[in-house]
C-alpha cells in the first residue's frame, strides 16, 4: 500500500508539472482566440519565453528577472504576431507558423551567439518547490499539489480569475463579442482591433509564464526545441476544451497526466508514442462533432475590414 | 490571375490583352508581393547580422555563392529544393480547393516510414523495388490526406486543425514504426539501409549528390498543372475553391472534390518523403528531419500557390538552407540565420497591408493566391 500512494503521490505531483504549461498557453491561446485571432504559435510563444527567461537568469543570477525576460519576449513575439494578423491583415495560420519557426531558429542563432553552440545552455537558478504549509500536510495529494514551484500556484489562481475575466467583467464581454460579430462591436464604439491586441497580447503573456516554467520549473536550463510540440497540445487543450477555461484547464490537465504516464510507465504495456497521440486524436474527434461538437468563436480567422 | 480571386472581380476576363501579354503581365504581378517580401526579409536578416556584429555584405555574398556559385552549390540546392517542391505542391493543390493543408509535416513522414519499409522489403528489385515503393508511397498518403479530408466534407472538421494535429500523430505513428517493428540491427535507430541499387540516382553532371528526385519534382509539378488546369476533375476542384456555391449549383459534388484535393496534397507530400528516403538517405533514422513540410506552407505561398511558383519558391529555400552552410564557414555567421530569413519571409508573405505601404492600393490586388476569404468559425 505504501508504495501505491508513494507512486500515486510521484504521479499526481507529475500531472501538475506536465500540465502547468498546458495550462498556461491554453489560457492564453483562449484570449487570443476569443477575440478573434487564431494562435497556431502557441509552440513558438513559449520556446522564445523559455530561452529569454534562462538568459535574463544567465545574465542576472536571479530567476525573476529570467521571468521579467521571458514575459517580455512572449510579449514582443505575440505583439508581431498581432501586428501582422490584425494590421497587416496577414493570414492568421501563416503568421502563427512563422511566430513557431521564428523562435525556433531564432532561439538556435542566438545560443550560438551567447552560449557558443547549440544544444543545452548553462544551468540557471531557477523557481524552486516552495511548500505551502498545512495544505502540503494534507495526506497523498497534499505534496502532490502543494509542494509545487510558485508558477504552479499562479496557475491555480489563473483559471478561475480567467474564467471571471472572460464570463463577469465588460472586459471579457467585449473579447467574446469582437470573436462573434466584431461587427457588433465596431456598431458599439468599441475598436475591434485594440480587442484583438488585447487578446493576442494577452496570449503571448500567459503563454510565456508556460514558456519560462519549462525552462526554469521543471528544469533549469534551456534545451533547443526544448517545447516539443506543447504549444500545440495547449492548442489541443484549447479546442478540447471549447474554448472554455475551465474547460481547457481540465483537458490540459488530462493531457499533462498523459505526459506524467508516458514518463513513467514501463514501455511493454503501451507503446508510449501511442499514449502521445491520444491529446490529438481526441481533439479531432472533438471537432468532427464525435460525442458533442467543438465549434469555434465565429469571426475567428479573419481579418476584420471596417466597411 | 481572374482564378486567383475567389471574391473579387468575376467578369474581369473580358478586358484582358491577348493571351500571350497577359501571361506575361500576370507573371510580372505574381512576383512582385513575394519580391517585396523576401527583399524586406533580406534586410530584417541584415539588420539582425548589424546588430549581433557580422558583415551582412559578405554574409550574403557567402550565402549565394553556397547557393548557386558553382555546380557543386547549385546541387546542394536542388537537392534542398526536392522535398520542398513536394510539400509545397501539397499545400497549392488544397489551397486550390478553398483549403489549407497544414498536414505536409505528417503526410511528409507518412511517405517517408512507407518508402523505408517497403524499400527494405522490395530493394532486391533493385529501379522496380523503387518504383513500387515510391507508389505505396502515394497511396498511403492518399489515404492519409483523406482523412481530414473526410472529417471536413462529411463532419465539418475545419482541415486546418485536424491537419496540424494529424501531424503529431503521422510522426508519432512513423517514429514507432522505424523504432519497433522495422527497427534494424545496426547502432543508430531507425529502419534497415535500402539497398543501393533500388535507390534513386544521382544525376551527375557535376551536380554532386543532387539526384533524379529533383526530375520527379519537376514532372509533379508539370502534372499538378496538367490536373488542375486542363481537365475536367482539376476545373471542379478549382470551381470549389473559389465559389463552393456556384460549383454545388452546377452540379459538382462539394465533398468528393474536398476529399480528393486534400488526399492528392497528402500523396505529393508523402512522395516528396518516400523520395527524401529513398534519394538522400536510404533509411528512415529517428529522429528523422523535421520542417520540410512547414517549410513547404512557404513555398507554395510565396509561389501564390501556383506550380511553377511552387519549383520557383522550393529553389530560394533550397538555396537558403544550402548557402547557409557556405555562409557560417567562411563568415562564421550561424546557419540558423538563413533559416531565420525564411521564417521572417513567411512571416510577410501574407501582410497585405505591408506591402500596400510599399506599392499602394495594388497590394490587394497583387495578394491574391494567399488569402482565403472565410475564417474558421463554422
Amino acid at each position: 500500500m505504501e508504495d501505491l500512494f508513494g507512486s500515486f503521490g510521484a504521479l499526481l505531483a507529475s500531472t501538475i508539472r506536465n500540465a502547468t504549461p498546458l495550462i498556461f498557453a491554453a489560457l492564453g491561446g483562449m484570449f487570443s482566440e476569443r477575440s478573434g485571432v487564431v494562435n497556431i504559435g502557441l509552440e513558438g510563444l513559449m520556446l522564445i519565453a523559455a530561452f529569454a527567461g534562462v538568459v535574463g537568469a544567465f545574465i542576472s543570477g536571479s530567476a525573476l528577472v529570467g521571468l521579467g525576460f521571458g514575459l517580455a519576449a512572449g510579449l514582443l513575439f505575440a505583439l508581431i504576431h498581432a501586428l501582422m494578423c490584425i494590421t497587416f491583415e496577414a493570414d492568421q495560420i501563416i503568421s502563427g507558423t512563422a511566430i513557431n519557426l521564428l523562435a525556433l531558429f531564432g532561439t538556435g542563432f542566438v545560443m550560438v551567439l551567447i552560449f557558443g553552440g547549440g544544444g543545452t545552455s548553462p544551468r540557471v537558478s531557477g523557481f524552486k518547490e516552495v511548500a505551502i504549509p498545512l495544505l502540503s500536510d494534507i495526506p497523498l495529494i497534499g505534496p502532490a499539489l502543494f509542494n509545487q514551484s510558485v508558477l504552479v500556484y499562479l496557475m491555480y489562481a489563473l483559471i478561475p480569475i480567467t474564467w471571471f475575466v472572460v464570463y463577469r467583467t465588460p472586459f471579457g464581454l467585449r473579447l467574446r463579442a469582437t470573436g462573434e460579430v466584431p461587427e457588433a462591436v465596431d456598431t458599439a464604439g468599441v475598436s475591434v482591433a485594440r480587442m484583438r491586441y488585447y487578446g493576442v497580447a494577452l496570449s503571448g503573456l500567459l503563454a510565456a509564464f508556460g514558456g519560462v516554467y519549462l525552462s526554469m520549473g521543471i528544469l533549469s536550463a534551456f534545451t533547443e526545441n526544448m517545447t516539443i510540440g506543447r504549444g500545440f497540445i495547449a492548442l489541443a487543450a484549447l479546442i478540447f476544451g471549447r474554448w472554455n477555461p475551465i474547460g481547457a484547464a481540465g483537458a490540459a490537465l488530462l493531457f499533462g497526466f498523459g505526459l506524467a504516464v508516458t514518463f513513467q510507465a514501463p514501455q511493454e504495456a503501451l507503446p508510449l508514442e501511442f499514449i502521445q497521440m491520444i491529446p490529438y486524436i481526441l481533439t479531432v474527434v472533438a471537432l468532427a462533432g464525435f460525442g458533442g461538437r467543438a465549434i469555434a468563436p465565429a469571426a475567428i480567422g479573419r481579418p476584420y475590414r471596417k466597411e | 490571375m481572374s482564378e486567383d480571386r475567389p471574391t473579387r472581380d468575376p467578369g474581369g476576363e473580358a478586358s484582358r490583352p491577348p493571351a500571350f501579354r497577359r501571361l506575361l503581365g500576370d507573371a510580372a504581378s505574381a512576383l512582385v508581393f513575394p519580391l517585396i517580401a523576401i527583399l524586406i526579409s533580406f534586410v530584417f536578416g541584415a539588420i539582425i547580422m548589424l546588430l549581433t556584429g557580422y558583415d551582412p555584405i559578405a554574409a550574403y555574398g557567402a550565402l549565394f555563392r553556397g547557393a548557386f556559385g558553382s555546380p557543386l552549390a547549385l546541387g546542394r540546392t536542388l537537392l534542398g529544393a526536392t522535398p520542398l517542391i513536394f510539400t509545397g505542391l501539397a499545400v497549392a493543390v488544397a489551397f486550390r480547393a478553398g483549403l489549407f493543408n497544414i498536414g505536409g509535416e505528417g503526410q511528409f513522414y507518412i511517405g517517408s516510414i512507407t518508402a523505408a519499409v517497403a524499400g527494405v522489403y522490395l530493394g532486391s528489385l533493385g529501379v522496380v523495388g523503387m518504383v513500387l515503393a515510391l507508389a505505396a508511397c502515394v497511396l498511403t498518403g492518399f489515404l492519409w490526406g483523406a482523412i481530414p479530408g473526410a472529417l471536413k466534407a462529411y463532419r465539418g472538421a475545419h482541415e486546418v486543425i485536424t491537419t496540424i494535429m494529424l501531424n503529431f500523430v503521422a510522426i508519432l505513428l512513423a517514429t514507432y514504426l522505424a523504432l519497433n517493428p522495422f527497427r534494424s540491427e545496426g547502432l543508430v535507430p531507425g529502419t534497415e539501409a535500402i539497398d543501393l541499387t533500388a535507390r534513386i540516382p544521382f544525376i551527375g553532371l557535376g551536380l554532386g549528390r543532387a539526384n533524379y528526385g529533383f526530375v520527379f519534382g519537376l514532372v509533379a509539378a508539370v502534372l499538378v498543372y496538367l490536373l488542375l488546369w486542363r481537365t475536367k476533375r482539376g476545373f471542379e476542384i478549382r470551381a470549389v475553391g473559389l465559389s463552393p456555391g456556384a460549383a454545388s449549383y452546377a452540379g459538382m459534388g462539394i465533398g468528393v472534390n474536398t476529399v480528393l484535393a486534400l488526399a492528392i496534397g497528402g500523396a505529393l507530400a508523402a512522395l516528396g518523403g518516400g523520395i527524401e528516403v529513398l534519394g538522400v538517405y536510404g533509411k528512415m533514422s529517428i529522429p528523422f528531419v523535421t520542417g520540410l513540410g512547414f517549410t513547404g506552407i512557404g513555398v507554395a505561398l510565396l509561389g501564390r500557390n501556383h506550380p511553377v511558383g511552387v519549383v520557383l519558391g522550393a529553389v530560394l529555400f533550397g538555396g537558403l538552407a544550402a548557402g547557409a552552410q557556405e555562409m557560417q564557414f567562411s563568415t562564421d555567421v550561424p546557419l540558423q540565420l538563413a533559416n531565420v530569413v525564411g521564417a521572417i519571409i513567411l512571416l510577410l508573405v501574407t501582410a497585405t497591408k505591408l506591402v500596400e505601404l510599399v506599392v499602394g492600393k495594388r497590394a490587394r490586388a497583387l495578394a491574391s493566391g494567399t488569402h482565403l476569404e472565410r475564417g474558421l468559425g463554422q
